[in-house]
This record gives structure tokens, sequence and C-alpha cells, in this order.
């Protein structure tokens, strides 16, 4: 099967600083990818080059190539929103747009063309079930949602990637500021989310990386040390450092 | 010694700060008090030619009103530029120079200038298109630096949110950035509008008129504002030093410290929301 | 197919982008263009004077415009007078409350106070115009048995009001903005509060202040309706000339009485223009002085 996001020897730079050190990853369609590793080792580089945020950092330069379906999303011929429409992205921190809930899920679709009402209604209402925040928000979907907890900050976060349809959602430890219950239910959300499109999450949560995804990259110093199905790479880690890393010794 | 020092310094220090304090009261009732009487239903209504003061208040509000809504898309448009367009560019600092260079002008210099280049040279004639345009160069800078600091507070995390669902820049900005920072904009325009509706000098030669028959029917079409009136009628006019003046006075004093007080409540009261 | 319409549709966001920015930048770009007219105006419209009147505008001690003599030394003079007195009086006021609100005031009343104190500074100016003339004028007669009331201390006390507060609002921020580390050391030494004030954090904050008070002196010189309505009018250096109690005419007020009367195109008009320039020179060079003043201030407090 053609991977969903082919990387070739991706090298970014923050000014002077080189990240990303001729990394190359083909990403599988319609599956989780759990990308591991200590801080400041690049996840969130790698992750960015995928929508071309890194674009937003001032100083950052990115040399290689990102296929996405094939094709190369640093082509000055892509249009650039509907990349970021097809490669959505879940921040670490949740960031609500200041609105009311309805308008946070229903803000993309609308800046993608769709102005029927009652479409976007059935959008919103769909994509706040599957994160499992439409009972718990049905009855103030008016309401600012700065209102909400954080937790459901998060998963209205996520509702919101979810409602321009995207092929690939990046998740930057999505979890990271949540309660045990919140973490269970976006673990549980994220499983569910890998049948249907394409799942690259960061975490730090070794456990959790084993709970959620079908393969796992290691990433140390900016280069992809180890890269293979959850499952083995767990079991039987090849690479010494990912062994440390994996069994807690450093990170 | 030093017991006395630490409770002494601070009383005496605090002599300045009501002195200031106490001039504020003191304009506001020697205004006030005097103005009150003077002020009444028939003077506000009633035209120049019969004592009354309407035009001039009208006129007022002309003023205010054309020279805002011409401001104000300008420096909030020119903020936006600053902010969201044009980090760190060469060009970006030469409009911070000149932005700040404007902030300097004193305004009897734009009224020189308004009069040389919009009057005269635009053809314009001494009218209340030439006293806007004159208006709109003083209060740019104004709007400009509000409206840029009011834009930089608005959390990145929002825009990234908006950029990262596909939306195109336009659209973070006018659908994301511009709402966030309205209530900064907003007291940007206010203290702007309350600088207009004092002003005297940019005005004194580029658009008012100490009398005129009625309302101006068009733009090139001179104007009575508040502020030339009264200045006229105390320079001018030997023995003009109650009642109306003071009604006057009042009404802009009035004015003035209303949208300067609403400025400072929106300020407070939008102040960190996130 | 779909690979040309998407190429279709790049095309059409990029046309739409640029054509934002676009408008944008031409729009921002306006200050430019309005600070290089003003310039160009104002200085074309003063060449005919200068020109034909040479260093004699600058220099000339005789200010009669309708007898042909424009020597404008009087009022450079006028507006300098009245200036320094002003900020004798606003320095001390403003820098001590800037101290007290900075230091000393609890944070909930100064939340109250500063915005009042600022307030003064948003009072047009035609208001303080009117205030000395018909009340602190003749206070001044009274008080220092003379006939005319409308003077160059007039003018001053005027002015005091109207620019103390640039000097409390900026200086106090600046004074708030001295680092803490600087105050720990001292303190650490068992300074009382008011040594660390005076031993520390004025120092520290002394380019800012300086610079507060160039701002407000700027602003001063720029004033035009408040000091026209309580100076007098009466180009005369005072003798003696730091008499502040003899009236005095200032360079804003002599454009601001003459402007309206001048025959378009005499010399008068051009002369006036050359006033301008003087004006805007001084305030240019105090304004640019103060803003490299503040770069060296604790904090970078540069807005915009
Ligand atoms: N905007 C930036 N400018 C300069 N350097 C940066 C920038 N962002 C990140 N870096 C540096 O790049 C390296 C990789 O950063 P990145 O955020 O990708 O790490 P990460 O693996 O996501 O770390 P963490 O687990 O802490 O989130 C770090 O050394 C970081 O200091
Ligand atoms: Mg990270």
């Amino acid at each position: 099967m053609d991977p969903k996001i082919e990387v070739r020897e991706l090298n970014v730079w923050y000014g002077n600083h080189h990240v990303l050190k001729d990394l190359s990853i083909k990403i599988p369609e319609r599956r989780v990818l759990a990308i591991i590793g200590p801080s400041g080792c690049g996840k969130s580089t790698l992750l960015m080059t995928l929508n071309r945020m890194i674009e937003l950092v001032e100083g950052a330069r990115v040399e290689g190539r990102c296929l996405l379906d094939g094709v190369d999303i640093y082509n000055p011929g892509i249009p650039l929103t509907e990349l970021r429409r097809r490669v959505g992205m879940v921040f670490q921190k949740p960031n609500p747009l200041p609105k009311s809930i309805y308008e946070n899920v229903a803000y993309g679709p609308k800046v993608h063309g769709v102005k029927d009402r009652r479409k976007l209604d059935e959008i919103v209402e769909n994509c706040l079930k599957v994160v499992g925040l439409w009972d718990e928000v049905k009855d103030r979907l008016n309401k600012s949602a700065f209102e909400l907890s954080v937790g459901q900050q998060q998963r209205l976060c996520i509702a919101r990637a979810l409602a321009v349809k995207p092929e690939v959602l990046l998740m930057d430890e999505p979890c990271s500021a949540l309660d045990p219950m919140n973490t269970r239910i976006i673990e549980k959300l994220i499983c569910s989310l890998g049948r249907e499109l394409t799942v690259v999450v960061v975490t730090h949560n070794i456990q959790q990386a084993a709970r959620v995804s079908d393969f796992t990259a290691f990433i140390y110093l900016g280069r992809l040390v180890e890269y293979g199905p959850t499952d083995r790479l767990f079991e039987s880690p090849v690479n010494r450092l990912t062994r440390d890393y994996i069994s807690g010794e450093f990170g | 010694m030093r017991r006395l020092d630490e409770k002494l310094i601070p009383v005496l220090l605090s002599t300045p700060v009501a002195v200031l304090i106490l001039c504020l009261l003191w304009i506001v009732v020697s205004i006030g008090g005097e103005g009150i009487q003077a002020l009444n239903w028939s003077l506000l209504t009633s035209s120049v030619l019969e004592g009354g003061i309407f035009e001039s208040m009208v006129g007022t509000l002309y003023m205010l009103g054309g020279a805002v809504a011409l401001a104000t898309p300008l420096g909030v448009a020119t903020a936006v530029y600053l902010v969201e367009y044009a980090a760190e560019s060469r060009l970006n600092h030469l409009i911070i120079q000149a932005v700040n260079n404007l902030a300097g002008v004193p305004s009897i210099i734009f009224g020189l200038f308004g009069y040389a280049f919009f009057c005269r040279f635009l053809g314009l004639g001494v009218s209340l298109l030439s006293g806007w345009l004159t208006l709109v160069c003083m209060i740019l800078p104004i709007i400009v630096s509000g409206s840029v600091e009011a834009i930089s507070m608005v959390p990145t995390s929002f825009r990234e949110a908006a950029l990262a669902l596909g939306a195109p820049k336009w659209r973070v900005v006018k659908d994301v950035v511009l709402p966030a920072a309205a209530p900064g904009l907003a007291t940007s325009v206010i203290l702007g509008v309350g600088r207009v509706a004092g002003e005297t000098a940019a005005i004194l030669f580029t658009s008012s008129v100490y009398l005129m028959r009625g309302l101006p029917s068009t733009v090139l079409e001179p104007v009575m504002t508040l502020t030339y009136h009264l200045f006229v009628l105390l320079v001018a006019t030997p023995g003009g030093m109650t009642g109306k003046p003071f009604a006057m006075a009042l009404l802009l004093l009035g004015l003035v410290v209303s949208l300067n007080v609403l400025a400072y409540i929106i300020r407070v009261y939008y102040r960190r929301r996130w | 197919m779909e690979e040309t319409l998407k190429s279709f549709d790049f095309l059409k966001s990029l046309r739409r982008m640029d054509w934002v920015k676009l408008i944008l930048m031409t729009i921002a770009s306006l200050s430019i263009v309005i600070v290089l007219l003003i310039a160009l105006f104002t200085i074309s419209e003063s060449i005919p004077a200068f020109s034909s009147l040479g260093l004699d505008l600058l220099l000339g001690d005789r200010w009669a415009p309708y007898y042909g003599r424009y020597g404008a030394a009087p009022l450079v003079y006028g507006s300098l007078i009245v200036v320094f007195g002003a900020v004798l009086i606003a320095v001390p006021l403003g820098v001590l409350s800037a101290i007290s609100l900075a230091e000393y005031m609890p944070r909930k009343l100064g939340e109250v106070v500063k915005p009042m104190i600022e307030l003064l500074a948003a009072i047009p100016s035609i208001i303080y115009g009117f205030l000395g003339m018909v009340f602190i004028a003749p206070a001044i007669t009274k008080l220092f048995g003379i006939s005319l009331g409308r003077t160059a201390l007039t003018g001053s006390i005027v002015l005091s009001m109207m620019i103390t507060p640039t000097i409390v609002s900026i200086s106090s921020e600046v004074i708030s903005s001295v680092p803490r580390e600087y105050r720990m050391a001292a303190i650490a030494l068992g300074a009382t509060k008011w040594q660390v004030i005076r031993g520390v954090v004025i120092p520290t904050a002394l380019p800012g202040i300086a610079a507060s008070i160039l701002l407000a002196f700027g602003r001063a010189v720029g004033e035009t309706v408040a000091v026209l309505m309580s100076c007098g009018c009466v180009a005369k250096i005072p003798s003696p000339p730091w008499n502040l109690l003899d009236p005095v005419h200032t360079l804003t007020a002599a454009i601001a009485l003459d402007m309206g009367e001048v025959a378009m195109g005499s010399m008068h008009y051009h002369v006036l223009f050359g006033l301008g320039v003087i004006l805007f020179v001084i305030t240019f060079s105090v304004n640019t002085a103060a803003w490299l003043l503040m770069r060296r201030a604790p904090r970078r407090l540069i807005k915009v």
C-alpha cells in the first residue's frame, strides 16, 4: 500500500540550529502513528512541517521532500489552505477560538465554503458526537468556548479539526494538559479515528503510545532512530537508544 | 530618623498627586458651576442667530463623524499591516517612524499643512472636507498605535488555530484577530474622537467659520464648531465671559471627559480576557 | 485534471492574498506620505520668506508683521520662556507624583488616580485657555499688583497643567519597570525604601524620566490655543528677559492669530509658514532626543 505521507531526507533549521537531520519516514494510510522521543528532539517540528505551519516560525528553513499522496506539499503550486484542510492539527494546549462552541466547529467548514445552515448544523452535531461532547454541550452551543473545561476544550478542538473532513490529523501531545478521564476519552477517540483517517500523534507518554498507535517512530536528536509496528518496537527494540528510552532510562 | 523617613516621605510625595487631582476638580467645578446654569434646552436648540449654539454643536458632530469614519479604517488597516503582514521589514520600520513623527507634530502645523495642501493645493477651500482630512492626519497616529497594541495582544494561538484549519490569512484577520482586538480598537477610536472633539488649532483655518447661516449642505462648505466658536467668542469679543461661553466649555468638557471615561471602562472591563 | 484545477485555485488564492496585502501596504504607507507632504508643503510655502529675509527671520528682534517687520526672535523667546516656566512647575510636580504613584500608592488607588491625572492631558486646550483667561489671569493681576494678568507666567501655569500628566504617566511607568533585582541588592544592605528609591530606582529610571520631560516640553512648545489665550500676545522680549510677569507672544500664537487675516501669497503668509518650520524643527529635535533617551530606559517602552 502506498504511504499517505512520505517524508524524504527532511532537514529543518531554526536559524542556524539544525533540528531535523535527514529524516525519512513513510506514514501509512488509516493508521495511527505515534512519535516519541525526548524533549527537544524535534517531534513538534516534524509535525509542523507536515502541514506547513512551520512557515509561521520566523527563521525556519525546510529542505527535503514531504509527499502527501505522492505530491510534494512544498511544491509552490500547492494551495496552502487546501493542504491545511486535508492535514488537520490539534495543538498541545487547547486553543479554542474566541467564539461560541457552535462557531468553533462551524468555522472551518464556513471558511471552506459551506454556507447552508442546515448542513453546518449537521456537521457541528456529528463532529461533537464523534468527540463525545454533544450531550455535554448541546444546550449551550451559543456559549463561549472558554466556558468549557480544559478537557472539553481539547475535545472541541478535535471536533473543530474533524469538521473540515481532513485526511490526516496531526496531534501534538493532545493530552498533556488534561486530567485522566479526558485523556482516556481522547485516547479512545484516537484509536477509532485511526480507522477513518491517518493520525500522527506526538506523545511523551510511552504507555499512551503503546495504547493508541499502530506504528511508532522514535526520534532522537533530530534523527529517526527506529520505526516500526508498535508491538514489535515495544517488545523488541533493535536500537539500544530506543530500548533505553522505552524502559525509561532517560527522557 | 529612619522611622520619620519612612512615615513622612509617602505623605510628602502624595502632595503633588493631590495637587493634580485638585486641578482636575477645580477645572470641572469652575467650568461646570457656571456652565450648568447657562446650559438649557433653548440654548442647545436655537440657532446662533438667536443666541443659541445649535449649529456649532451639530457642526462639531459633523467634524467628529467624518474624521473618525475616515481615520478608523486607515488606522486599523495600517495596524493590521504592521502586526500581521510586515514583520520586521524595512518598510515596517519606516511606517512606525512616520507614525511616531506624526504623533509629535503640533496641531497648529497640521493646520498650516491642511491649509496649504487641502484647501489651496487640492482646491478644497475652507471646508468640512479639508477639516476632515486635516484631522485624519492628526488622529491617525492615535488610532494606529492603539490598534497596534490591541492587535498584538491577541494570542498567537488564535491565529494558529484558524490557520491550521486552512483559513486564508485575510480571513484569520477578519474573523479572528479583529473581533478579538475589538475592545482595544474601540478604545483607540474613542480616544481619537476625544482628540477631535476638543481640537481647535488644526481646524482654525482649514474648515471653521465663526458665523454661518445653517449647517453645511455639502462637504465643500465650511462649518461652525464648538471649539472655534468659543475661541472667537473669547478672543475677539470683549466681555463675553459669562453664560454662553461657560455652557459651551462645559459641553466640550463633558464630551471629552465622558469619552475618556468610556475608553477607560472598556479597557478595564476587557483586560486580559484570555 | 485535478492538478490543473488545483493550480487554478492556487493562482486565485495567490492573487487574492497579494491583493489584500497590497492594499494594506498602500494604506500603511500613507503615514509616510503624510509626513513627507507635511514637510514638503510647510517648507515650500516658507521658502519665499527664508530666501528674502534669510537669518533675519530667525534673529530679527522686531515682530510687527503689519509694518513689514518679520523678526521672529521675540516669538521664539516667548515660546521658550513660557515653556521653561511650565516645565519648571511641571517637573517637580510630575516626577514626585510619578514616584508616589509607582512606589508608594496602593495599586488599587493608583489605578484610579493615574487615569484621573491623565484626564488632565485630554481636556481640550481651548478649555485651558478659557481658564487661563477667566480665572488665572485675574488672580495674577491681584496677586502681583500688575495691570495685565495675561503674562508669560499665566501661560506657564496653564501649560504646566497640560503637560504634567505626560511626565507622570511615562515616568511612573519607567519607574515601575526598574527590575526588582536592582532594588534587592540595596534592600539586602539594609537601605530604607526611600534610600533605595533615591540611590537605585531614580538613577536607573533617569533616562526615561528625562525623556518624559522632553516629550512634555515638545508638547508644550507646540501648544497653541491655551497659550494664545493666556500669554498676552505682545511680541516683545520682556525686560529683564527673565521677567515672567510681562506679556509675551509665541510662535504658535502668532501663526494662529495672523493666519486668518493674511493676504494669500503675501510675505506675511510665507513668514507664518517660516514660523511653522522653526516650530517644527524645535519639536522634532526635542521629540527625537526623547525617543533616543527612551531607548535607554530599563524596559522598552517604545510603543507602536
Ligand atoms: N521557534 C523556534 N526557534 C528556534 N528554535 C526552536 C524553535 N522551536 C523549537 N526550537 C528548537 O528546536 C528543537 C526542537 O524543538 P521541538 O519543539 O520540535 O521539540 P519537541 O521534540 O517537540 O520537544 P517537546 O517534547 O519539549 O515538545 C529544540 O531544541 C528547540 O529548542
Ligand atoms: Mg513539542
